[in-house]
């Protein structure tokens, strides 16, 4: 039922596009000294969103008004990252999937502020006094 | 099976790695001075699992270093030969204590993520609640 309000869809799909984008961030961390290994990342989200609604938006008097998004923008491919290798092939560089890493976790919490606030507002909304 | 619980897996397996590897080194290190030990090193290898379809680190065969031992000199050493010299280990003292060093890192920048993933999957499960 949730899923009907854009802004849960919106922020669950942010949340979920974080959350995988953690899990691709940890799995390079821990390839980061096998030889050959090539990092893997996602498109940020907002990103996403623009490769996914391209073509296929909804007409809307502003283009600022939330449209929501479906599930299918979390089964985006993982790119690999380009960048300098190392001399054993892996392209993997710590500093770098740490500072990504602390980005996914900053947009994940932003996401979930988002999706409790809106929660708090429809609590509001139905509670009886 | 979610993200999250995917992420821990991987971590939880380059920590294991990584803490192999620091038990070869510390090996190498207590049998620097072992005549004719030679030095063993652990290679990664990425594995991607069947079932979960996640890229694990696994840890590959353990290979010996077979470069030439060092010689010492030493006639009262029950080794020696009739030039009073013994054979010693392989072992670079200098060469493990980066290998350590490096071995430790990972292991940390591993726990870091492994402590991130579970503090964004524990704020997730705080949304329900209240």
């Amino acid at each position: 039922m949730l899923k009907d309000l854009t802004i849960f869809q919106l922020a669950g799909n942010a949340a979920t596009h974080a959350g995988r984008r953690q899990a691709l961030l940890t799995q390079n961390v821990a390839n980061a000294d096998t030889p050959g290994y090539r990092a893997l990342d996602l498109p940020d989200f907002a990103e996403a969103v623009s490769l996914e609604t391209r073509g296929a938006a909804m007409q809307a008097t502003r283009p600022t008004h939330l449209q929501g998004t479906s599930s299918q923008i979390n089964r985006i491919e993982p790119f690999e990252r380009p960048g300098e290798a190392d001399p054993n092939g892996n392209t993997v560089a710590l500093d770098r999937e740490l500072m990504f890493a602390v980005d996914a976790k900053r947009t994940h919490d932003r996401s979930l502020a988002v999706y409790r606030s809106a929660l708090d507002i429809l609590r509001t909304a139905i509670r009886v006094r | 099976m979610n993200e999250f619980s995917r992420a821990l897996q991987v971590s939880s397996s380059a920590m294991h790695a990584q803490a192999t590897r620091l038990r070869h080194v510390s090996e190498n290190i207590s049998n620097a001075d072992t005549p004719g030990f030679r030095r063993k090193s652990v290679s990664f290898e990425a594995e991607v699992d069947p079932v979960s379809n996640l890229t694990l680190l696994r840890v590959g065969d353990v290979r010996q270093d077979q470069s030439d031992l060092t010689t010492v000199f030493d006639p009262q050493h029950p080794l020696a030969d009739d030039n009073g010299q013994y054979k010693g280990s392989n072992v670079s003292l200098l060469v493990e204590i980066v290998d350590a060093r490096e071995a430790r890192r990972s292991y940390e920048a591993n726990l870091k993520m492994f402590d991130q993933v579970r503090q964004m999957s524990s704020s997730l499960m705080s949304l329900l609640r209240k």
